[in-house]
């Protein structure tokens, strides 16, 4: 039998990675109130936000249990995700002790992103300039967003790394993407600078947030849902605004 | 057509790559793409509206993606956010913002709606499919079930 405090870990280090790897709340709150019955606590009570996560039980003959763990960061990577998933699922169905879920959730959640970061930044290329092309776009400007979206994604996760305010990443980026576009466009390389800018900053699209938005609001957890849509909503602004700066400095 | 086929499955993996989704479900995120931008292109000819096909699309991509999701175990949003990805409103919403840009207000008014429409579509054919995947575990009752 784990002890409380070995399974209250557990319990939030798989919600803490689950949460800041962009997985949905209503998903969250299920699997650590899955994992804490599994080990056989009594009233389970978990209660998840965008940033913070509240998990309490009851062990047998003794108090209740109550810890919160506070989430910072928001990054994408929904492999972990699924591979949290996996791990808690088969502890709940006791295929694995509670010593090997933790050591296996410790390894996920030092591991490095799925996919090497220049494999990201190529794919984000390689995804922004063929939508430029699907967008109504014509097959001369592959190349030039091909560039473009490059530039914009590396710019993205370089800032992030330095400056802690949020959206300003999204800003930059996505004003040097549209201004070496237009630089390119004026420079004679591709033929349809609207398409050209579109598929610059599609890979920006906070993709992940928007969709966990709706996901919490259609499950109910409320809160969740209105400051993660609020979060997709600014981040979107912060992509216009970028281009729109972009559009008024070489209009 | 074919090689708008074959490009969106290439950038629908990009994208798949982008959020780091498992490398088992990548491929097949890809062809979700691909049938939703079929879809998406096929719908108006037969006389829908670019809104309505929109929703159909996004609906039938997120159905193939529960249904996967339930077979490999894997979180549904892995199959289901790099296949809606092609039905996102991007022309619309820049054409808006170009719109506010040069001052005209009631063009970029216009396109705005159109954006948020498209927007809700997508959103509308999600949630559909959530309901129907949900069915049997209510959530929010105005009234107790009877016990």
């Amino acid at each position: 039998m784990a002890k409380a405090n070995q399974v209250m870990d557990i319990c939030l280090l798989a919600g803490e990675i689950m949460l800041t790897y962009g997985a949905e709340t209503y998903r969250v709150e299920d699997t650590l109130e899955r994992m804490a019955k599994s080990a056989n606590f009594s009233n389970v009570h978990c209660f998840a936000t965008a940033t913070g996560i509240f998990l309490s039980f009851e062990a047998e003959g003794k108090d209740d249990q109550m810890q919160m763990v506070r989430i910072d960061d928001r990054l994408q990577d929904l492999n972990k995700v699924a591979e949290v998933n996996q791990i808690s699922r088969e502890f709940v169905t006791g295929y694995i002790s509670a010593d090997e879920a933790q050591s296996q959730l410790q390894k996920v959640s030092v591991a490095p992103i799925h996919y090497p970061l220049w494999f990201i930044h190529l794919s984000a290329a390689v995804a922004g300039s063929i939508f430029s092309y699907l967008f109504g776009g014509s097959l001369a400007d592959l190349l030039p967003v091909f560039f473009t979206a490059l530039i914009a994604s590396m710019t993205m996760v370089q800032i992030e790394k330095y400056l802690k305010v949020r959206f300003f990443a999204e800003f930059t980026a996505s004003f040097l993407g549209g201004f070496s576009a237009i630089i390119l466009y004026t420079l004679g390389l591709g033929l349809n600078v609207d398409q050209m800018i579109i598929g610059t900053v599609m890979p920006l699209v906070p993709g992940v947030t928007l969709t966990n938005a709706l996901r919490d609001l259609m499950s109910g957890d409320l809160i969740a849902g209105t400051s993660r849509g609020a979060e997709a909503l600014l981040t979107s602004l912060a992509i216009a605004s970028g281009i729109a700066l972009a559009l008024t400095l070489t209009l | 057509m074919l090689l708008e086929l074959l490009l969106c499955f290439i950038a629908t993996v990009g994208f798949g790559v982008i959020f780091s989704v498992p490398k088992r479900a990548l491929l097949l995120a890809g062809l979700i793409g691909v049938l939703t931008w079929f879809n998406y292109h096929t719908l108006p000819i037969f006389g829908v509206n670019t809104v309505m096909a929109t929703a159909i699309s996004s609906f039938f991509a997120a159905l193939v993606a529960h249904l996967l999701a339930r077979k490999m175990r894997l979180p549904a949003t892995t199959f289901a956010l790099p296949g809606v990805i092609p039905l996102l409103p991007g022309g619309q919403a820049y054409s808006t913002m170009r719109s506010f840009v040069e001052g005209a207000y009631i063009q970029g008014l216009a396109t705005g709606v159109e954006t948020l429409l498209q927007a809700g579509a997508i959103a509308g054919g999600l949630v559909f499919v959530i309901a129907l995947f949900s069915f049997g575990k209510g959530i929010g009752h105005r009234y107790e079930p009877s016990r």
